[in-house]
């Protein structure tokens, strides 16, 4: 643990500094340091885990949870972490397919008797397409929470972290040991992410069935509650107005086809050179046009000479 | 002329177009006849109001002005005649005489011609008063232009009718006499003006016949300061005689002038001299012709200004009245065109004098297009003498009244490239997406490189000495090189130009030095793209005795008889495809010099324009991308063949470089590891689901079931489904890749046509968030331009291609050119086809390019000059006109909304509207960056500079080195992991066998893996708020950074987007700056590349 050269402080605000010392590598062989600021996290809406979270700002690239567990509990003073909750971690992981209990959550405030008739729903989420990466990496600066087991070991964590900064003194990261226990960077994670991007047939039919089975059993779900609130008046008396009485695409764009046609009917029914006003106006109007153009042409030609200066060939 | 008020209101239009040309009257004053030119802005006498501005600006700059030079030389004019007033008339003395007299008396060499005047000559040298002195031509008739950087004054002295006899137009008399008058002048001025002025002799426009003086103030006057504008004159004394000095029927163009002294022939028998012939008439014609432009110049209130521009027309093409520059210049021109409006003799003039200068000049530019007057001589006026085309490509065109033919200067070749010229420009001007004005009358369009597909150069030394057959044009020599070069080549070249140095005036006291042969000859070449590289010429069939003959004797041994599979017995040439690595063209050029100039001209020829072509070697060539369009049609077979699937196929179409042969990376060695795009549509059906997310998943069940059923069906195909996008779900979610045996491998995707009404629902959707709806809107974009444009873009390109054979390699070294200056994961590749296919459906002011060279070095001197802040750029792939004028508008107005939304250029710099993507900005929203399109600009205008320095000399490779040290850090990647790498797919140990190294090649599942691609666009992900990547795709395996401005020293603060140090600042403790922790980054960078990073070199700190 080699001290800073420079001067930078120790604290920010309230986070408070730790200074990472990463390690050397054979294509970059200097020894860097990284700065990774922590404070107890304290987010708009506090739930009861708030107290025992800490919240992580620039956060390494290729910060893993292996990493940070390793950083709190051997470097320091063995804080025991639950789990750690990336900013930037990719929508790809929680791809939402419309898991029954939700739809019977949402349909409920609609309608007053719950329907529970649907599919098996276990409220899990269903039809999840496979994994493509092996390790994420974080954008430059990012943030992360990280939960501990206990409320002790977070201000014991945060503690130990003022400590060795005011120490002057650096953490290692990404030490050998941790490194080994993760899925390496470089072209093997390239690799790996080609081979995965090409999931198993079986298991992809399998997830998308799931999908749709789910997807077409909350349409159903929805067409029918549409069709009761067609049918049957509300409290107040009336009967609200709800889309897919008919199957709905194709009509809409058979009205909106009818539409232009009837433009296009009305315009021919009175041709455009049939009165004289009609012709004269438009003389009138091509004329205006032209002044406009010729106008318009010359503040473009103003502008050209501003910006070229003036015309003359080239030498 | 250019205030506002003069432009008249359209109310008065239907009056003045309704007027004719024939009832504006001859003698309309100017000042009418330049109102109808400003109001008639709108009704065709220009071709629109944007270029009759600028025609405007334009004449007003170089309209000839009085200044300071001007009358520095018109003081030194008076001086000058009154000189030559001064000198009294001389006894007629003999040549030998003459020559010694002056020699003696003023050490001034008489500028005889070739053959020098026999010694034992009888007639007389004279000289006695000029009967009359004026100044003529450009200046006289205010159409000189200004931008010249020297003014030059023509003066002309007439010689006095007594001096001639009757039969002095025979055998050079005249000339000699002329040239005694003329040293006699010189002499005079010389010892009268010596401090003052210098005098020297030079050929009037090249005609060796005709010598005349040039007098400009002495340079060391103003040495000190260099040349002041006063300064920069000069005046040429010309010398010609009365009109009726010789009569001229004696002088037609069919009747011979010089007889030989030995066998003293009847004038019948002997070989024509028009060229002879036309240079005495010329002499006689001076002052003939200074009339006819004047009253044209009093008729025609616009003949003037049309002069101008044709001269600027003619000047920025490399045109004039100088033989070496093709002996169409200021005087042929405006006297050509005083000639059509005159209409002498002839019922109607061909030119109107109500024509405006713009009319003037297309119209003109018109006869000269259509008609070929080398075949069909005009004829002006009546005429007494029968005047027929001489052949050899020479042009007549013929003035009745003045017996005389003006274009007799002209060689073959300047004529064709005249009409050319003309024909480009006219197809330049009815070009309504066009304004041509720049390209018309600013560019210098006569830089070789850009000019022309091959340059042959060869010094002019050792073609021998230009001892023309007595009476001749010069450059004998020259036309036989054409000849030969013309008939060797055939239809292989749409044109042969030669250019060679011009001659130079020379001091008084020497003799002619330009006869002593130096300098270099340039043969520039515009090739036919389809026939160049034909490697079997058929000649005449056998029985033709004579024609075989002929050929026989052109190609000497060459020539074979050969018998052909229609039968035919024909004598014919074979070049080989590629012998020691010369291209047909080559090995052509080569021949026919060798044999018919000889071996030791053929050593010396230098031929520059295969250099950018042989870049390409290694990257697809034309037949391996035949090739990829054979496999797709196999792949639509056998989609098309399956009949398992639920729906019915509506469409399979191509989507990528490598399916419209525009690919650099495709198919290296025939193996395609990179699969090519391909959308696939379905019959419409009402069974999709009506949710986004529902029909990607519904598109993967489609994918799984033809992934089952080709592995059913085709037993060469390997199919994967492969997944994408997995970060937005709305978007497409999978592929289908296929990979045969063969090597060709495509990527499937399926387009729904339901998504985008789905998409725009949920951008107008007021309730969404804004996150959802920039979702929305990226897939929105992503939708058209994957699903829409890009289909349309591949069509329009693959056609293009077929119809341009030049643009598929001009694409392709264009590629090259932007990955090797690092640009590659800035400009998208259809914005670098967009670049290139410009060049060859807008051309101007050159023709479509022929050859890779030409295609590549315009569309960089297109991209130097492309001023991409204030003008978009609209390229119609149609090629046929398909981009309407409304249109065209349209995408104006889309432009200049971006530019008012966006003046700050954050989001669009390049805008590149297509006919296939009017919005114009689907591939440049976002990307390239200003910085990035500055950079683009500069480096065009750097590798420009280095066309226009280097000229024949350049070396290709040198406009696609970029150095590193521009950027503030360098990462090397591990070159092994490039797509052409050969020793990354060695698998260890099975390299003994070659046949197990193929198979490692062809592994279906190492297809479309490009590591260091990936490694580029995830670094970019998650450093581009603070680092400004530039990488050399495929090409070279560099990634570059700059810094991001705004990582600038400023206060902590939470999101800053990038890895930062705490320093403490200058206020204490509570004042902690945000430094970027540059050291930190370029670590992770290093550790998220491990292997893929050689290393990270740190060019600023």
């Amino acid at each position: 643990m080699a001290s800073i050269k420079q001067k930078s402080a120790t604290q920010v605000q309230d986070f408070a500094v730790l200074p990472l010392a990463t390690p050397a590598t054979q294509s970059y062989p200097s020894n860097t340091t990284h700065y990774l600021y922590l404070r107890p996290n304290a987010p708009r809406a506090p739930t009861e885990d708030t107290p025992r979270e800490l919240f992580l700002v620039n956060v390494p690239v290729d910060t893993t949870e292996t990493h940070l567990r390793s950083l709190f509990a051997d470097q320091l003073g063995g804080a025991r972490v639950e789990d750690v909750e990336f900013e930037h971690a990719r929508l790809g992981k929680g791809i939402k397919a419309p898991v029954v209990q939700t739809i019977g959550k949402k349909g409920r405030k609609r309608k007053r008797d719950s329907e529970g008739a649907v599919v098996e729903s276990n409220g899990e989420e269903v039809g999840l397409l496979p994994e493509v990466w092996e390790r994420e990496l974080h954008p430059s600066g990012a943030t992360a929470v990280v939960r501990f087991v206990d409320r002790a070991s977070a201000s014991l964590a945060l503690k130990e972290a003022r400590r060795v900064a005011r120490a002057g003194r650096r953490v290692p990261w990404g030490t050998e040991a941790v490194e080994a226990r993760v899925p390496a960077l470089g072209s093997e994670r390239y690799l790996s992410h080609h081979r995965l991007r090409f999931p198993d047939v079986a298991a992809l039919r399998g997830s998308v069935d799931a999908f749709m089975a789910a997807f077409s059993a909350q349409e159903a779900e929805r067409a029918r509650a549409f069709a009761r609130q067609r049918s049957a008046p509300d409290e107040d008396g009336f009967v609200t107005v709800t889309r897919g009485g008919r199957k709905g695409p194709a009509r809409e764009a058979e009205t909106k086809a009818k539409e232009e046609e009837l433009k296009k009917r009305e315009k021919s029914r009175i041709k455009e050179d049939f009165y004289r006003f009609q012709v004269r106006e438009k003389k009138k109007e091509n004329a205006r046009d032209l002044v406009r153009g010729f106008e318009e042409d010359r503040r473009r030609v103003e502008e050209m000479r501003k910006r070229k200066g003036r015309v003359r060939p080239e030498g | 002329m250019s205030s506002e008020q003069e432009f008249v209101t359209p109310r008065k239009v239907p009056r003045e177009t309704g007027a004719t040309q024939k009832s504006l009257s001859r003698s309309a004053r100017p000042s009418q006849s330049g109102a109808s030119e400003n109001s008639a802005y709108n009704s065709g006498t220009f071709k629109s109001n944007t270029f009759k501005i600028q025609v405007d600006e334009l004449l007003a700059q170089i309209r000839p002005r009085h200044g300071a030079r001007e009358s520095a030389a018109e003081n030194a004019l008076h001086r000058l005649k009154g000189i030559i007033e001064a000198i009294p008339a001389g006894a007629p003395l003999s040549v030998d005489d003459a020559e010694r007299g002056l020699l003696m008396s003023s050490k001034v060499v008489i500028p005889f011609m070739e053959p020098r005047p026999p010694k034992d000559a009888k007639y007389k040298l004279e000289y006695s008063k000029p009967s009359s002195i004026n100044v003529v031509g450009s200046y006289a008739l205010k159409t000189a232009s200004r931008v010249e950087a020297v003014a030059a004054i023509d003066m002309l002295v007439t010689m006095p009718t007594a001096l001639f006899q009757d039969k002095d137009f025979l055998n050079y008399r005249y000339f000699y006499k002329r040239a005694y008058y003329l040293a006699v002048i010189a002499a005079a001025l010389q010892s009268a003006c010596e401090t003052e002025y210098s005098t020297r002799f030079k050929y009037h426009h090249d005609n060796p016949f005709k010598p005349i003086i040039v007098v400009a103030p002495n340079a060391h006057k103003s040495s000190s300061k260099g040349k002041t504008s006063s300064s920069k004159w000069e005046i040429n004394i010309l010398l010609s005689t009365s009109a009726d000095v010789f009569p001229p029927e004696k002088l037609l163009p069919d009747r011979n002038c010089v007889r030989n002294a030995v066998d003293n022939s009847s004038e019948g028998g002997a070989i024509a001299t028009p060229f002879y012939n036309s240079s005495i008439r010329s002499d006689m014609l001076v002052s003939s012709y200074l009339k006819l432009s004047h009253s044209a110049a009093k008729d025609c209130a616009a003949f003037v200004d049309a002069c101008i521009l044709g001269n600027t027309w003619l000047r920025q093409r490399g045109l004039g009245s100088d033989i070496q520059a093709g002996g169409f210049g200021l005087f042929e021109f405006s006297a050509f065109m005083a000639l059509l409006l005159s209409g002498e003799g002839n019922l109607r003039p061909i030119l109107g004098s109500g024509y405006s200068s713009y009319q003037l000049l297309k119209a003109t530019l018109q006869l000269l297009a259509t008609r070929d007057f080398s075949k069909e001589p005009l004829i002006i006026g009546s005429t007494s003498g029968n005047v027929k085309a001489t052949g050899r490509g020479a042009p007549i065109v013929w003035d009745g009244q003045r017996q005389h033919n003006l274009l007799f200067k002209m060689t073959p070749w300047a004529y064709r490239l005249l009409r050319l010229e003309a024909r480009t420009t006219l197809s330049m001007l009815s070009d309504q997406n066009f304004d041509g004005f720049e390209a018309a009358f600013i560019m210098r369009k006569d830089l070789d490189l850009y000019r022309y597909d091959y340059v042959v150069a060869l010094s002019k030394g050792l073609l021998g000495p230009d001892n023309a057959s007595p009476g001749q044009a010069p450059l004998q020599k020259y036309r036989q090189l054409y000849e030969v070069l013309e008939r060797a080549l055939g239809d292989r070249v749409n044109l042969i130009s030669i250019t060679a140095h011009r001659s130079k005036a020379w001091r008084v006291d020497y003799a002619d030095p330009t006869q002593r042969s130096e300098g270099e000859i340039r043969v520039g070449f515009v090739i036919n793209p389809a026939t160049v590289h034909r490697t079997v010429d058929h000649g005449p069939p056998a029985e033709k005795k004579a024609e075989a003959a002929q050929f026989r004797e052109f190609w000497g041994e060459k020539a074979e008889l050969r018998r052909f599979k229609d039968g035919s017995i024909l004598e014919s040439l074979v070049w080989s495809a590629k012998e020691s690595g010369q291209s047909v063209f080559e090995q052509i050029v080569r021949y026919a010099i060798s044999k018919h100039l000889g071996e030791r001209v053929e050593k010396d020829v230098q031929i520059a324009g295969e250099s950018f072509a042989r870049l390409l070697s290694g990257t697809a060539s034309d037949t391996n991308s035949q090739g990829s369009l054979e496999a797709f049609r196999q792949f639509e077979t056998d989609l098309r063949g399956l009949d398992g699937l639920p729906l019915s196929i509506r469409e399979i179409v191509p989507a990528d470089a490598q399916l419209r042969s525009t690919s650099l990376t495709s198919i290296r060695n025939q193996r395609q590891q990179i699969p090519a795009d391909v959308v696939l549509q379905f019959e419409g059906s009402a069974r999709w689901p009506d949710d986004l997310v529902a029909i990607q998943r519904t598109k993967i069940a489609f994918l799984l079931t033809i992934h089952s059923q080709l592995a059913g069906s085709s037993e060469t195909a390997t199919a994967r489904v492969g997944l994408e996008n997995g970060e937005h779900d709305v978007l497409n979610q999978a592929f289908l890749d296929v990979t045969y045996d063969s090597g060709a491998s495509f990527r499937l995707r399926i387009h729904h046509d339901r998504e985008q009404t789905l998409l725009e629902r949920r951008l107008k959707d007021k309730a969404l968030d804004p996150r959802t709806k920039e979702v929305a809107a990226l897939g929105l974009a992503k939708y058209r331009r994957d699903y829409v444009k890009l289909p349309a873009f591949t069509q329009a390109i693959a056609r293009l291609c077929s119809r341009y054979p030049a643009l598929s390699g001009t694409i392709r070294l264009l590629k090259k050119w932007f990955a090797s200056h690092l640009l590659d994961n800035h400009v998208a590749d259809p914005v670098i086809e967009m670049l290139a296919a410009r060049t060859f459906v807008q051309p101007w002011p050159w023709q479509a390019p022929s050859s890779v060279q030409t295609g590549f070095l315009r569309t960089l001197h297109w991209i130097s000059r492309w001023d991409w802040r204030n003008e978009p750029l609209i390229v119609d792939l149609s090629g046929s006109g398909d981009l309407k004028q409304p249109e065209v508008q349209s995408i104006q107005t889309k432009f200049e909304a971006w530019r008012k939304l966006d003046p700050a250029l954050n989001r669009v710099v390049l805008f590149c509207a297509s006919s296939v993507d009017q919005d114009g900005t689907a591939w440049t929203d976002g990307r390239p960056q200003k910085v990035v399109a500055a950079r683009l600009t500069a480096l065009a205008r750097a590798a420009c500079a280095e066309v226009v320095d280097k000229g024949l000399d350049l070396q290709p490779a040198s406009l696609f080195a970029s150095p590193l040290a521009d950027f503030d850090f360098v990462i090397h990647l591990n070159s092994d992991f490039m797509l052409n790498a050969k020793s990354s797919r060695k698998s260890n140990g099975s390299s003994a066998f070659k046949n197990l190294e193929l198979d490692v090649d062809t592994d279906a599942s190492r297809v479309g893996y490009q590591p260091l691609r990936d490694f580029t666009s995830e670094v970019e992900a998650l450093f581009g708020a603070a680092v400004l990547f530039f990488s050399g795709g495929e090409e070279r395996a560099v990634l570059a950074g700059l810094w991001q401005p705004q990582t600038a020293d400023r206060a902590w603060k939470l999101n800053l987007g990038y890895s930062t140090i705490p320093r403490i600042g200058s206020e204490g403790e509570e004042d902690v700056r945000a430094e970027i922790n540059r050291e930190g980054i370029l670590a992770e960078i290093a550790r998220i590349g491990g292997d893929l990073v050689k290393a990270i070199e740190v060019n600023r700190r």
